[in-house]
């Protein structure tokens, strides 16, 4: 009995820091590339959760649904670039970061007004209401999608990073702005990729998230969002493969303190988790002289 | 005549770096921009090649070239190896190498012409999956000059290629880059180090302050005085 609730737990936590791990990666993608905290990506995350319940209500089917809110998260988070960092690029770090949180709050003001501040629920039907039971283990098939979404998304995010022209572009870019142009590569383009990636990552996650919980509401980014920056900075803040570690630590641990702790443990050890990695390693787990993070571009 | 500058002038805020550049560039030449640290070289490279405002005229191949346009100027094959190299040193060898080729369609033939290069410079086929910030001076400056290349420039720039170096990589670069005339590659060369540069190069411009303080042939130059007398502690 207690080996099956720890591995249901165990089972729980991973499907939550896999959602963490996106959104730690949407937020270290920017981190990582431009040196800057893009505070948006939280509410960015909520709108992709809004949009991909609004579609999966109206009828579209969840594999049209997610690519869907990861389209709308994309193009918001590029409209974020080309008005709240873009002109702001040689100001000081702080400056284009509380331009982003000034997006946030727009974002979160708009989901008010569209589609209330009352939890939206969704009933799931179908496929997508199996569970799975392994003695007293079960496993949704939502879990099974957030564990194969993300791990699919980590490893396409992989692929364009390390292997193609794109994220080689993007690495040149964070390496040396000057280098990079001297190379054909073109900033502005990449700083605008570099945030619709991010985008992407975030709308995805909201999908899942919505799926897995199946009930919203505007202010699920404050919450998940910074839990997920939490993982960023376990990870590594300019590592952006950190998050794939950090992820899954995060998550197990926040179940496992819930579970056998008390949900009011929760937080304290979360966040004790980050302070203490602050103090002890504050480059994060993988931080450090990865070929994948890079300064401010 | 593939380049020429006229009444080149680039500013530092308020700080002149050049006040008035004229040169030339024929077409299959080696020509040597040459003076001492300070006087200007490198700011007319990188304003040339597109990283720094100018004002005055850069004629390239026919066309003005519009300040601050590197990664057009790049696409019309003129090329910069930056002074410090510019690698770009969390990538391994070969991703600088492929970076190179960044604004190339013809990627099949990008790679043959990668294959080729480890061929052709050893030490980079030795070292291709190794990441380029470990590489010695010489070696960076070999990579940096080998992923120039591979854009396929029309007219290469070369800033202080041998900054740092030994004098034995140094020869060898110099070495490599006398061979560039015979492929018929234009090099607009910048030096401290005159006495190499002139021995390659087909025409010179001493800079000084700013300004072009004299010219011509490299072999005239390099059998004057006017050179040691300008620059003496750096011959």
């Amino acid at each position: 009995m207690g080996v099956s609730i720890f591995i249901q737990q165990v089972l729980n936590g991973l499907t939550l820091g896999a959602v963490y791990t996106l959104i730690a990666l949407a937020f270290s993608l920017v981190m990582g590339i431009l040196g800057i905290l893009n505070l948006a990506i939280s509410e960015i995350f909520m709108i992709g959760a809004f949009i991909g319940f609004s579609l999966i209500m109206s009828g579209v089917p969840v594999w049209l649904a997610l690519p869907g809110a990861m389209a709308v998260a994309a193009v918001i988070s590029m409209v974020i670039a080309r008005i709240g960092y873009e002109p702001l690029r040689n100001a000081s770090h702080i400056t284009p970061m509380l331009s982003t949180l000034g997006f946030s709050m727009i974002l979160q003001n708009f989901a008010t007004n569209t589609w209330g501040s009352d939890p939206m629920q969704l009933t799931l039907e179908g496929w997508l209401d199996t569970r799975f039971h392994f003695g007293l283990v079960s496993l949704s098939v939502v879990q099974i999608v957030v564990f194969a979404v993300t791990l699919g998304l980590c490893v396409l995010t992989a692929l364009l990073i390390q292997r193609t022209d794109i994220g080689r572009g993007l690495r040149a870019v964070a390496e040396n702005r000057d280098v990079s142009r001297i190379l054909g590569v073109r900033p502005r383009r990449m700083i605008l990729v570099a945030f619709a990636l991010s985008g992407l990552l975030a709308g995805a996650a909201g999908v899942l998230v919505g799926l897995h919980y199946s009930v919203i509401t505007p202010y699920i980014g404050v919450d998940i969002g910074l839990k997920a920056i939490a993982v960023m900075i376990v990870g590594g803040a300019t590592n952006i493969w950190g998050a794939l570690l950090a992820g899954p630590i995060i998550g197990i641990l926040e179940v496992l303190t819930v579970a056998y702790g008390g949900a009011a443990m929760r937080d304290f050890i979360v966040y004790g988790m980050m302070i203490a990695i602050l103090l002890v390693r504050p480059q994060g787990l993988l931080g450090g002289s990865s070929k994948t993070s890079g300064g401010r571009v | 005549m593939i380049l020429s500058v006229h009444d080149l002038k680039v500013n530092y805020g308020a700080i002149p770096g050049i006040r008035k550049i004229d040169f030339d560039v024929n077409e299959g030449e080696i020509v040597a921009l040459i003076g001492a640290n300070g006087a200007g070289k490198s700011t007319t490279m990188r304003a040339i090649t597109g990283l720094l405002p100018f004002q005055g005229r850069v004629v390239y191949r026919g066309r003005d070239l519009a300040p601050m346009h590197a990664e057009r100027n790049l696409a019309n094959g003129l090329a910069l190896v930056p002074e410090g190299r510019g690698i770009l040193t969390r990538m391994t060898v070969e991703e600088n190498l492929r970076m190179g080729g960044y604004l190339r369609r013809d990627k099949a033939q990008l790679e043959t012409e990668i294959v080729a290069t480890y061929e052709r410079f050893a030490i980079l086929g030795e070292r291709r999956s190794g990441i380029a910030g470990f590489l010695s001076g010489g070696e960076q400056q070999i990579l940096a000059i080998a992923r120039a290349l591979l854009a396929r420039p029309k007219l290469l720039l070369l800033d202080e290629p041998s900054l740092g170096l030994a004098p034995m990589m140094t020869a060898q670069i110099f070495d490599f880059i006398s061979e560039f005339r015979k492929q018929g590659l234009t090099v607009l060369l910048a030096e401290q180090k005159s006495k190499h540069s002139l021995a390659i190069a087909d025409r010179a411009f001493l800079f000084s302050m700013g300004e072009v303080v004299a010219s011509g042939a490299a072999r005239d130059l390099a059998e004057g005085s006017l050179i040691r007398n300008t620059m003496m502690a750096l011959v």
